[in-house]
């Protein structure tokens, strides 16, 4: 059996097993074992990619125009108040996107291909992403909805764990190669996810 | 069937909230978009490669399933059912734009890489320990629309080629080949970005 052959018949076998030839084939040949672990590689890889991003906000204000003009959902109330008992959670969600936008423009400005983020001057460091809602940060968001609504308490754990995860995974990527777009963005939209967690705690909690 | 029970930000557990949800109750709906928007909206635009679209198609997704949770009889996780649900408003979508990413012809298709590779019979170094998740998300969103539709419902969404097959209104063989020239296509293209930043390096 040549490595053509095998490559062949590989989409229909690669996840049941072959006959016995290819089988030997692929035990003898180094190329096409090679090429079956990079695809099953691949394919464990991609069950590790957890959904990562949550749509903005306007889909949910879409839907729930369309429900309310439809008859299907009574108008919402108009809430009383916007920043509620716990004013640090909402105003800690905005300096999250503030702050990280101000990190942007400061980037940009400083155009210093291969800078480090460790290594920016202290302008820069003043809203530097390891200034932005610290870890005892979060602790006092999850002990006010432990204290308030414990039901919900580990969905909120859970959302800032990962979160912040993709947060460092982003960081890294960056500390790597600072020009690197796909993971600025990806970093932006962590910081998006992070200040909606604070926006709906405040929003959530009474 | 066993559901894992989940609790929603107002308190509610899941199936308390699409019990709620099914008499109409606005505020259960919405706990059940928080806890299910961002795997809907991910497989939206994981399939379209369009954050436009994905929101489009999230928005569309979910007005669907307020219409629709009442057939919701529970034979299946919900998540499962809601998720299933998602992929035909994408699918129908698709088809109704007839855009190049709906054409199942070119998708399905056979193509130049159905042929022997020019590389076949050259070893590289494997890729094991070399990807990362951002450059494979990377690299899917570069995968052609109907590559990308199979790897993204196969591999990342875990249905089965007999599923894929349904909704697709292929063949068992054909889902199998689409999947198969995906994953071809990732493996090119995760090496060429990994021999690049060897090269900036």
């Amino acid at each position: 059996m040549t490595c053509a052959d095998f490559q062949r018949v590989l989409p229909y076998i690669i996840e049941t097993g072959g006959k016995a030839e290819e089988e030997r084939h692929l035990r003898e040949c180094p190329i096409c074992s090679d090429l079956v672990q990079d695809l099953r590689y691949i394919a464990e890889q991609a069950k590790l990619l957890v959904p990562m991003e949550d749509p903005s906000p306007r889909v949910w204000n879409g839907i729930k125009g369309s429900l309310e003009r439809e008859g299907m959902i009574k108008p919402a109330r108009a809430r009383g108040r916007l920043l509620g008992p716990i004013p640090w959670m909402a105003a800690l969600g905005a300096m999250i996107l503030v702050s990280f936008g101000a990190f942007l423009v400061e980037r940009g400005r400083q155009q210093q291909p291969g800078a480090q983020l460790d290594e920016q001057p202290p302008v820069v460091r003043a809203v530097s992403l390891n200034t932005i809602a610290t870890e005892q940060d979060d602790e006092q968001l999850l002990q006010h909805v432990a204290a308030a609504r414990p039901a919900s308490s580990r969905a909120y754990e859970s959302n800032l764990k990962q979160v912040n995860a993709s947060i460092a995974e982003a960081k890294k990527t960056l500390q790597q190669d600072p020009d690197d777009g796909d993971a600025r963005q990806s970093l932006h939209r962590a910081y998006g996810q992070k200040a909606m967690i604070y926006e709906m705690a405040t929003r959530s909690l009474p | 069937m066993i559901q894992q029970k989940k609790t929603i930000a107002s308190g509610l557990s899941e199936a308390e909230a699409i019990e709620r949800a099914k008499q109409g109750d606005a505020e259960a709906f919405e706990g059940l978009y928080v806890l299910h928007k961002r795997r809907v909206y991910s497989l939206c635009l994981r399939m379209t490669g369009n954050t436009a679209e994905a929101e489009d198609l999230t928005q569309e997704a979910f007005l669907q399933l307020y219409r629709k949770i009442a057939s919701f009889r529970g034979e299946s996780a919900f998540s499962t059912w809601l998720h299933r649900l998602a992929v035909n408003v994408v699918l129908m979508r698709l088809r109704k734009k007839g855009l190049p990413q709906v054409s199942l012809e070119e998708t399905l298709e056979p193509q130049q890489e159905d042929g022997p590779r020019k590389d076949i019979g050259t070893r590289d170094n494997v890729l094991a320990g070399s990807i990362d998740r951002i450059n494979l998300e990377r690299a899917i969103e570069r995968l052609p629309p109907g590559y990308r539709m199979a790897f993204v419902l196969h591999d990342i969404e875990g249905y089965e080629h007999n599923e894929i097959a349904e909704m697709l209104g292929c063949s068992i063989g054909n889902s199998k080949s689409q999947l198969h020239k995906a994953r071809m296509k990732l493996r090119d293209l995760l090496k060429t970005s990994r021999a690049e930043k060897a090269v900036q390096r």
